[in-house]
């Protein structure tokens, strides 16, 4: 089904609960994606290191590095690759945490298989699809920040501030629709690839990351306003 | 649900209850003496059938010591009121850690039934998957019973059933049957010393010291658990040193680790499993039997040393022994 977008990707997933790892390698196996497992935070930034993955599957309380640290690390170097943060941790402000370092999704414990690859492949599908999108534009000007799509950064006042690959996927979608509103809904079906009624959540939280990127006063935003009750909309 | 105050909020209110009962009494002071020099100087003059005797001093000096009073009474609920607050941060680090405990094995068990009934999974598969869902239920069944066993404990049947035994029979008994039921190889743990005097002790709780203390060993343990076990009969007291090789402990966790609730965080192993009451009911039981616990460690990756402490049979404690002995015959006719 998804063969030609799952041969080439080759999953890392670091999880330390060896039975939950297991069951996760023979799925994604299945799916048609490569699969690698560590079991703590040193041999995934080995693993990582050396070989070519294309996305993580990151828990977050794992031995010597946690996840947090792993994704602060993983992004410095690569500000690409998707991750997807499977924790049983439920706390508001893990996922925050996790979502402000840099994490593309984030997913509680105990999970639906189905959830997972969905969310799994939307994430990769939004890579090859962030290539085809960015093959035209390269540097889009909002206000005093510039933003380069070709290496995920923001420039304002002289200082470069790192995008994450889904941050800069909003802002490519909400360019495109300049002057419309876009829903929740909307973003989270076109951009995460996922069911709507998941989370919301996680849209709003994304954009209050880009907010502060981009607007002089995040708290009175010009160009990502809120329109109340239904989404957000684009104007310069 | 309502956010509980912090502590500063506590020490805030308190700190104001405290000025606000110091200037009444001040205010108080002030009233007291400037009336009593009105008094002096023109009471005779107003009204010469009162005379001033002292005796009207007792109200004065009954009035601060009640003051004092309810002073006291106010640190002491302020006194209490922080340990409940710090209960109720234990008891929330408690639940969000069986909350975890709870969750990780359900997500495994959770995604081997979806695979099982979504895929065509082969047969060899299948048997693999079905083992290691066992193994999540019998984790999460263990942790289901050591909560249920915290409220049994909870209701005072901390040890009931005590009687009169050799100290290091008992001892290497009850260390090598906790090292079983880890199956933990038979030369993981050493002996030295003897113990040739009685204690009396419950065996079925002594018996939750010692597993707790290997299970301690093997989950804060970045090797394989080497458990050395020195014991010796004192003057008065059975001493018990159980020496593990493991990740050891840092000053000041030493005496906290005896906390309801308290759990250890080591970066090197952040899943350890647990519930926090581990070694508060190891404590508990310990000091059901007139004896004590402490933990000692050398520093980090030195491994830890839990002395024990009971007191011999006859030599200490006499009366007290005697009494859990008796209760022990009482409870035991009642059953029957």
């Amino acid at each position: 089904m998804n063969q030609l977008l799952s041969e080439k990707s080759k999953i890392l997933i670091v999880e330390d609960e060896e039975t939950l790892a297991v069951g996760l390698e023979y799925n994604l196996s299945e799916e048609g994606y490569e699969t690698i497992i560590a079991k703590n935070g040193k041999e995934a930034l080995e693993i990582f290191e050396n070989d070519r993955i294309d996305l993580i599957v990151l828990d977050i309380m794992l031995p010597f590095y946690d996840g947090f640290e792993i994704t602060e690390i993983v992004r410095k170097k690569d500000p690409q690759i998707p991750i997807l943060m499977l924790t049983a941790k439920t706390k508001n402000e893990d996922k925050l945490k996790g979502l402000e370092l840099g994490v593309d999704d984030y997913l509680t414990k105990p999970f639906h298989l189905d959830e997972l690859l969905l969310r799994i492949r939307g994430m990769l599908k939004r890579k090859t699809w962030y290539k085809k999108l960015t093959n035209n534009i390269s540097i889009y000007k909002i206000g005093l920040s510039e933003i380069n799509f070709q290496n995920l950064t923001c420039s304002r006042d002289g200082k470069d501030f790192q995008l994450t690959h889904s941050e800069i996927m909003i802002l490519k979608y909400l360019i495109d629709k300049k002057g419309e509103t876009v829903s929740r809904k909307e973003l989270l079906e076109n951009v995460w690839n996922i069911s709507p009624e998941v989370e919301t959540r996680t849209v709003d939280i994304f954009i209050s990351r880009l907010r502060k990127h981009l607007e002089i006063d995040p708290t009175n935003p010009q160009y990502i306003k809120s329109v109340r009750g239904i989404g957000y909309i684009f104007n310069e | 649900m309502k956010k509980p105050h912090s502590l500063f909020y506590h020490i805030s209110v308190f700190a104001l209850a405290q000025i606000a009962w110091l200037l009444l009494l001040g205010i108080w002071i002030y009233w007291y003496v400037s009336n009593y020099i009105i008094f002096e100087k023109v009471g005779d003059q107003i009204s010469p059938q009162l005379i001033y005797d002292g005796i009207n001093s007792i109200p004065f000096i009954g009035g601060i010591v009640l003051l004092i009073g309810i002073s006291l009474g106010m640190s002491f609920i302020f006194r209490h009121l922080n340990v409940q607050l710090r209960l109720h941060k234990l008891y929330d680090n408690f639940i969000a850690n069986v909350t975890h405990e709870l969750k990780s094995p359900l997500s495994s068990i959770q995604l081997y039934l979806e695979t099982l009934n979504s895929r065509n999974v082969p047969l060899e598969k299948q048997k693999e998957f079905y083992k290691l869902m066992l193994k999540d239920s019998n984790r999460l069944k263990n942790l289901i019973d050591s909560i249920l066993e915290i409220s049994s404990l909870d209701q005072k049947n901390i040890a009931h059933d005590f009687h009169i035994y050799n100290a290091g029979d008992e001892i290497i008994k009850l260390s090598k049957e906790a090292i079983l039921q880890f199956n933990l190889p038979e030369d993981s743990i050493s002996f030295e010393g003897t113990a040739n005097c009685r204690f009396v002790i419950d065996k079925n709780a002594l018996k939750i010291v010692f597993n707790n203390l290997v299970d301690n060993s093997i989950k804060y343990n970045l090797e394989k658990p080497k458990i050395n076990l020195k014991m010796k009969c004192g003057l008065k007291k059975v001493i018990i040193e159980f020496t593990d090789n493991g990740i050891g402990l840092a000053s000041e966790d030493q005496k906290k680790i005896f906390n309801k609730f308290h759990r250890i965080y080591n970066k090197d192993i952040p899943s350890v499993k647990g519930t926090g009451l581990g070694l508060y009911w190891s404590k508990e039981i310990l000091k059901r039997h007139g004896g004590n616990i402490t933990a000692f460690s050398e520093g980090k990756n030195l491994g830890t040393t839990f002395k024990i402490e009971l007191p011999i049979y006859k030599s200490s404690k006499v009366r007290y022994i005697n009494k859990l002995l008796r209760r022990s015959k009482e409870y035991e006719i009642s059953r029957k």
